[in-house]
């Protein structure tokens, strides 16, 4: 296929990648008070781990390769549950200790503006590719 | 005979900046994907194709211009800014993106100059 527009194959990995950590984030925040999880325990946080993949060469161009990125795992936070007191929970403890899980909810919001940030970048590389896939087309035209 | 009309230095010169350019953007564009990939270390075009190219404008050798292939190499001058190992800082790679297009647009539209003027010899119409 005409490749148009330079770049597009990283851009739209980190899109998609970008886009994952949203959606985990998402999962994070929603379960910050779950208290039983599938496995019985209390939830706990997740994380996703990104990696960088090469990407095919053309073989006109010399030099180090351009590269994309992609979610290489999502890992569970390895922090303890956090203990609270409140005897009247179902899921107390005989001391009276719940344990909730290990989501910071401002850390997640902290998160979230940063993979939104990411994201915007992203886009304004597609844009910037656009316009000058647009002038490229229009060389030699009368204006 | 044709060819001596696009064989001029400043054509082939500016060829070879839009070849920079789009090389350029896919590398600028890498370095964005992986703004938050721990351990990723900035590409950029080599810092000598600027300099080869200087030199062989001032020698006013459209075929050596011609030969020129801009490459890719890891960043010796960024510098890390995070633990991570990571060295992309996402204000200086916005920056890098808007000057690149607007090197773009310079080349594109100094093209266009030449080609327009170039049909104006030949017909003798401006427009």
């Amino acid at each position: 296929m005409l490749n148009c527009l330079n770049g597009i194959t990283s851009t739209a990995a980190a899109l998609n990648a970008e886009r994952i950590r949203m959606d985990v984030i998402a999962e994070n925040i929603a379960n910050a008070h779950t208290t039983r999880s599938a496995d019985g325990k209390p939830y706990q946080r997740q994380q996703v781990v990104f990696e960088t993949v090469l990407q095919n060469q053309p073989g006109n161009i010399t030099g180090t390769p351009v590269s994309s990125v992609q979610v290489a795992r999502i890992e569970a936070d390895k922090h303890p549950p956090i203990l609270v007191h409140n005897p009247g929970h179902p899921d107390a403890d005989a001391h009276g200790m719940v344990a909730m899980p290990n989501v910071n909810v401002h850390q997640e919001m902290a998160d979230m503006l940063v993979a939104s940030r990411a994201f915007e970048a992203n886009l304004a590389v597609v844009r910037n590719a656009r316009s000058m896939a647009l002038q490229s087309l229009s060389i030699g035209k009368r204006s | 005979m044709i060819e001596a009309l696009f064989n001029q230095t400043n054509y082939a010169a500016t060829k070879k900046v839009l070849d920079a350019a789009m090389l350029r953007h896919e590398a600028i564009a890498a370095n964005l994907a992986n703004v938050e990939t721990p351990g990723y270390k900035r590409v950029d075009i080599a810092t000598s194709f600027s300099s080869e190219l200087n030199q062989a404008i001032a020698a006013h050798e459209p075929s050596r211009i011609n030969a020129l292939r801009p490459s890719l190499e890891l960043d010796s001058r960024a510098v890390a800014g995070t633990r991570d190992g990571n060295n992309i800082s996402l204000e200086t790679e916005l920056l890098n993106l808007q000057q690149n297009t607007l090197t773009h647009t310079v080349g594109t539209q100094l093209l266009s100059g030449a080609l327009l003027k170039l049909r104006l010899a030949i017909t003798g119409r401006s427009s």
